[in-house]
């Protein structure tokens, strides 16, 4: 059979800059195939290639759709040839409802008017074809990450498209979400959809891939069927190295309690409904403790909380440091030695417009002000130690970190809160969306961190990561906390059963 | 901070010789002495006021009373010195203590109630220029009950004589040629990329020979007014303020993403409220400023000065959605429209006509502040 979408030795030049190398690489009718690659690796460049954002001719090498050497211009000529891409940063309008969004741009007229009817009808249609027990009249802004995924998915079905990308479409999405989303992407395979699926999650890729292709620095390494390879080849032929130990844990002996937490209940400050229920947990020094549970379980709500940025506490009392920690902000819990890295590091983490320098010492600038003004020799020294020691890959301090990969920004993200040499570290999501290359820098920052005798909470949406880094692990269940499990008696299953509690 | 030339650079002098070229053969009075004094007497006005609008826009927000601000203030000095015979520093000391306090309030109500900005400042765009023409009653009222010159009088007539306006120029030049090397010094330090020594050094030869040239011109007069003495400070202390405090930083950081900058622990209300009170006691000072050059306080003092403020950030590359923006770029789009109004208030151009060109300027500062940003 022909490949329904090919690419031959496809070359992409940025001035100064070579972005692919040579990409090879064919989809089949009723194929899922996998792209996997670090960060950098060229994916992205690949999609836009594929989708018309880079137009024909800005391009080396041939682009077939059927067979035939497709000139795709512009967006609409590669929609045109059935190719739709659903991106990590979903384009749903959050105040129009599904059935709206769903034919947003396409909408069904009837003399020059809207048909509503129509829509409504077509939209049931489409949602009861892939099981999507979903009501049309919702609004977007009410749903969920997870449904709403399923919607632009559904919106590129409205448009009889043949081929869809997804650009790491789990990353936001919680366990039971993900299982959903890969059962209806079965299920449209089964229909002869052909699905190019982008993540780094190598668990769903060889959970749902027929074939996986890597790439690494612009090329395409190697295409095998997922029955005939496994997560170890992947993964050396990815960053074309063996790893041996994926989690580098270091145990040091936890000393005594940093941080401790009594009967915390705490309700939205909006709504004033009750998310977190009776929570109780400490942290000691030296010692990394985990919080798992499905999303929306209060488990980023209870982080920023502590840290004085989310919510209204009805009960309970918190201590750090020995001493009570009641209410504080933002700028207080940095000083008492707190230290928060958001789940979200675009929107909480970073000055996206501003450089390296100013964002690796924005929680820091007291510390460098004397008599008022900042002291910019000792400020940059600071910084050149973070840049260095972190290895953030960019030319010097003044590359803005909106143009950084999501590896790099993270560890901008961690300087920031490191720099203010905190006690108590969170990490929310620490290894979202970030290459292997670069999760290995941050599990090793974890060692150095739990070394030096500081304590670590991390939240994760991945068990691995949780069971791999963690001393004692707790799940959060609708806002209410497990008791914790310590590491040695950690199972999946336990840990999930704990979850869904 | 990094000194690269831009295309907007480029494009910002370009206009700004386009400008005075056309003014000086279309009416040559535009490059006398006299009127370069008077000009640089505008622009101090133009570009205080454009100072304080910076503080707010980069934080993402904006001021639309300011204008009126200055009218009232002005008024209220005026009031107090001519109809209340209050001596002229009382009668500014407390104008400007009553300006800090509105501008901080009105900050306050628009973090506190989480407000828009626009619609705050643009109510009292409206309350304080009905408050400005109450307290004039409609009339207008001179700066000083006699003709003998007062502190107000002198903010705009007052020069600093020849000599010392060369040995200020003079000093002016070497605390730049200082800065430079010890910028220089600490970028090498930190092996942080550096303009070539001759490039880096030539633009300030430039920057050195605009100031002279400036203080020979005005010598040619009467020496430097001192509103471009207030401007030189003003400039210097927003510059000391925005590149070298936290407070600064925090301003930066909450234009570019204020949830970003809050979880960073930076006090976000508080820095914005800070930043309203010290754009109230700007407004303040354009007001006796521009009230003092006009000689008396009418209803028309002020009258859309916020929106010259607004140009001359956007056309100095200050960007409206905050986080972005520089000093230099303020002052540049300051003397960009001052040099515009100047000259059509020499050529006597109809008043439509001065509406129209600020109008097209500010359109095409927007244009071209959102035409970099996607190129």
């Amino acid at each position: 059979m022909p490949a329904i979408l090919e690419a031959e030795k496809i070359v992409k030049r940025f001035t100064g800059v070579v972005a692919l190398k040579s990409v090879s690489f064919d989809l089949q009718p009723g194929e899922i195939h996998a792209l996997v690659g670090e960060n950098g690796a060229g994916k992205s460049t690949l999609i836009k290639v594929l989708s018309g954002i880079h137009p024909a001719g800005s391009f080396e090498g041939a682009l077939r759709v059927d067979g035939r050497v497709a000139d795709l211009k512009k967006i609409s000529d590669a929609e045109a040839a059935g190719i739709s891409v659903i991106y990590q940063e979903l384009a749903l309008v959050g105040e129009m409802t599904v059935a709206e969004n769903i034919f947003l741009g396409h909408e069904p007229v009837r003399g020059g008017l809207v048909d509503w009817l129509k829509m409504d009808r077509d939209a049931r249609e489409l949602l009861l074809r892939f099981n999507l027990k979903l009501n049309p009249e919702t609004l977007i802004k009410d749903l969920g990450v997870g449904h709403q995924q399923l919607v632009e998915i559904v919106k590129a079905l409205a448009r009889k498209s043949r081929i869809l990308i997804l650009d790491e479409p789990t990353a936001a999405l919680s366990g039971p979400e993900v299982e959903v989303l890969l059962n209806i992407l079965r299920d449209l395979r089964k229909q002869g959809l052909s699905i190019i699926y982008i993540s780094h999650k190598l668990e769903e890729v060889f959970g749902i891939a027929d074939r996986i292709t890597v790439l690494r620095d612009g090329e395409s390494i190697v295409t095998a069927r997922a029955s005939e390879t496994d997560r170890a080849t992947i993964i050396r032929q990815m960053v074309g190295r063996e790893i041996t130990d994926f989690y580098p844990r270091r145990h040091a002996t936890p000393g005594e309690a940093l941080l401790s937490v009594q009967n915390l209940t705490v309700a939205d400050a909006k709504s004033g409904k009750a998310m977190l229920h009776d929570i109780s947990f400490t942290v000691n020094a030296g010692e990394v403790l985990g919080i798992g549970g499905l999303m929306g379980a209060g488990r980023s709500e209870l982080l920023m909380h502590l840290f004085g940025a989310w919510g209204k506490r009805l009960a309970g009392s918190v201590t750090l440091g020995g001493a009570p920690f009641d209410h504080p902000t933002p700028a207080e819990a940095i000083q008492r030695g707190l230290a928060l890295v958001s789940e979200d590091r675009k929107r909480y983490g970073l000055v996206l417009s501003h450089s390296i320098g100013f964002n690796l010492s924005l929680s820091s600038l007291k510390r460098f002000a004397t008599g008022g003004f900042i002291d910019q020799q000792a400020e940059l020294k600071k910084n050149n130690e973070f840049f260095a020691s972190l290895r953030i890959k960019a030319p010097n301090l003044e590359t803005r970190v909106g143009g950084l990969s999501g590896g790099n920004q993270q560890k901008v993200v961690l300087g920031k809160a490191l720099m203010s040499e905190p006690q108590v570290v969170f990490l929310d999501e620490p290894t979202r969306g970030i290459d292997v290359g670069a999760k290995l820098e941050v599990y090793e920052l974890v060692n150095q961190l739990i070394s030096a005798g500081k304590a670590v909470v991390i939240v994760s949406s991945e068990l691995p990561e949780l069971m791999g880094m963690s001393d004692r692990i707790v799940m959060l269940s609708r806002g209410r906390l497990s008791r914790p499990i310590l590491r040695a008696e950690a199972t999946p299953e336990l840990l999930m059963q704990n979850a869904m509690a | 901070m990094n000194s690269k030339f831009s295309i907007r650079d480029f494009s910002n002098i370009f206009a700004l010789l386009a400008i005075w070229i056309f003014f000086g053969v279309v009416s040559p009075t535009f490059v006398s002495p006299r009127n370069l004094s008077n000009l640089s007497v505008e622009l101090a006005i133009t570009a205080v006021l454009a100072l304080g609008m910076f503080l707010i826009i980069l934080t993402g927000e904006i001021d639309l009373a300011a204008g009126s601000g200055v009218g009232l203030f002005g008024g209220v000095a005026a009031v107090l010195a001519c109809n209340h015979h209050w001596p002229a520093p009382a009668a500014l000391l407390v104008t400007l203590i009553v300006a800090v306090t509105i501008w901080g309030l009105m900050g306050t109500l628009i973090v506190k109630e989480a407000l828009p900005s626009f619609i705050i400042t643009l109510a009292g765009m409206l309350i304080f220029k009905g408050l400005h023409w109450k307290i004039i009653d409609y009339k207008t009222v001179p700066i000083a009950p006699s003709s003998e010159p007062t502190m107000f009088t002198l903010l705009t007539t007052w020069f600093l004589p020849p000599l010392p306006s060369l040995l200020l120029g003079a000093a002016i030049v070497a605390a730049l040629v200082l800065a430079e090397m010890k910028n220089r010094r600490r970028r090498a330090e930190a092996e942080l990329p550096l303009d070539p020594a001759d490039i880096a050094y030539s633009k300030l030869l430039i920057v050195a020979q605009i100031i002279l040239l400036f203080v020979v011109v005005a010598n040619q007069y009467q020496g430097i007014p001192l509103p471009a003495l207030i401007l030189g400070s003003t400039a210097f202390i927003i510059h000391m303020l925005t590149q070298h405090t936290p407070f600064g930083r925090h301003l930066y950081a909450i234009g570019g993403n204020a949830e970003a900058a809050a979880i960073s622990g930076i006090p976000v209300k508080g820095t914005i409220i800070a930043a309203f009170a010290i754009a109230g006691s700007i407004v303040g000072l354009t007001g006796f400023m521009q009230t003092a050059y006009n000689a008396y306080s009418t209803s028309t003092i002020g009258a859309e000065m916020e929106l010259d403020a607004v140009a001359a950030c956007v056309i100095g590359g200050t960007s409206l959605r905050g986080g972005r923006g520089t000093i230099a770029g303020v002052l540049f789009g300051a003397l960009i429209m001052a040099s515009l109004l100047n000259g059509m208030t020499l050529m006597a151009v109809e008043p439509a006509y001065k509406l129209f060109a600020r109008g097209i300027v500010l359109a095409s500062a927007v244009w071209m502040d959102e035409r970099m940003k996607r190129a």
